[in-house]
């Protein structure tokens, strides 16, 4: 996943393999965290999000013709144009997501409740808690840009429709 | 450019079999939210939206409110309810890594099957005609048949999860309802037929879409 950062894959089934594992791997951690924590339903929810704002977007990019979802250039959100704008601040937020994840993970003790699991993290120490505001700052942003994105490729699908009609 | 005004977005959003996909939606969060204290309700919410699932189709073609926003939120609904479902089946029983494994399966199945489809520019991914494979002529040439072996493979994971008890073997619990009545075991041998044959299907599905990624970029080669 790393790679995708500076590594353009030469190939079409290269990038739809990464893609595929980025999204199977991302799911499946979240279903084991999803078996340590309950409420289970959180997770469940972030892995819905997840595969609802890739599966949308890599739509409605082929149905406009980009070439890659991470070219967004038209978008007035400021937080895209951040996001998309500039890859340190997105490889960041992605690095943050799953390093939150597998912490979380590692953190885990018999079936805890994770606010508790993470308020006592943060208490240990002033670096701990830095640490974990900094991969939830992370993590906060991504899947809020997944949420923009899944509206963002939906009125996409919907506008390719109207134009279809409208050019008939 | 022509002057003439174009309806807004929302007008798509209100479609009907759209608005029926939003409904399917909500009655999944609820239903997976609910799902370990109310394992029946879940399964009645759960079929309600299967349902909706047949319907929402039926009732774009019949408004002519066919859209392509409404058939992309049918598939990630379809694809989201499935994994949820995998999800909690991992949970109850321990062998979790086969559930994962089908997770994988559906995921990677259908999203190489439908960047495939764009790429080679079909209408639609079960409207494949040219396979050679046996299977793949009877699965996508015969609606009824795929019709069974989808339904079967979701009525097989929500009895699993009926059925299920504290963290049991799932081989035990299948073998103790078969047991029990030479009924059972035809049925669970009809879901199970069902299901294997969708998950092999997923399987070549999976291969030809990969090849078919391939064969693109070596025609773009050779055409350049």
């Amino acid at each position: 996943m790393f790679l995708t950062f500076y590594v353009h894959p030469v190939s079409t089934f290269g990038a739809v393999l990464d893609m595929v594992t980025d999204r199977i791997s991302t799911a499946c951690l979240l279903v084991i965290l999803s078996q340590v924590y309950r409420p289970s339903f959180v997770f469940l929810s972030l892995l819905a999000l997840d595969i609802g704002s890739h599966w949308f977007q890599m739509y409605s990019t082929f149905l406009v013709g980009k070439s890659n979802h991470k070219d967004v250039k038209d978008s007035t959100s400021w937080l895209f144009r951040l996001y998309y704008g500039n890859r340190m601040f997105m490889g960041y937020c992605c690095v943050a997501c799953e390093l939150l994840y597998i912490i979380l993970f590692l953190l885990a003790k018999e079936s805890e409740k994770m606010t508790d699991v993470l308020m006592d993290a943060a208490k240990q120490s002033i670096i701990y808690s830095a640490l974990l505001a900094f991969l939830l700052f992370g993590w906060a942003t991504k899947q809020l840009v997944n949420v923009i994105q899944m509206k963002t490729a939906a009125d996409l699908c919907v506008l390719y429709d109207l134009n279809k009609k409208h050019n008939k | 450019m022509t002057s003439k005004s174009r309806p807004s977005t929302i007008s798509v959003y209100l479609y009907i079999p759209n608005i029926i996909g939003y409904i399917r939606v909500l009655l999944n969060c609820y239903a997976f939210a609910i799902c370990f204290t109310n394992k029946e309700l879940f399964s009645v919410l759960y079929f309600i939206s299967f349902v909706c699932d047949a319907l929402d189709g039926w009732f774009a073609r019949k408004f002519n409110q066919v859209s392509t926003f409404g058939a992309v939120l049918d598939m990630v609904t379809d694809r989201i309810s499935t994994a949820c479902l995998l999800v909690i089946l991992s949970q109850v029983y321990r062998l979790s890594f086969v559930f994962l494994s089908l997770l994988a399966l559906d995921i990677a199945s259908h999203w190489l099957q439908m960047y495939s489809t764009f790429l080679v520019g079909k209408s639609n991914h079960k409207d494949v005609k040219d396979s050679t494979s046996w299977l793949f002529k009877l699965y996508y040439g015969n609606r009824m048949f795929m019709g069974y072996c989808c339904v079967a493979c979701e009525v097989l994971y929500i009895t699993l999860f009926l059925l299920a008890k504290d963290s049991e073997k799932m081989m035990d619990v299948l073998l103790g309802t078969a047991k029990q009545s030479i009924v059972y075991s035809a049925l669970l041998a009809v879901l199970l037929f069902g299901w294997a044959t969708k998950q092999l299907v997923n399987v070549i599905q999976m291969k030809t879409a990969a090849d078919l990624c391939v064969l693109y970029d070596i025609n773009k080669k050779h055409n350049a």
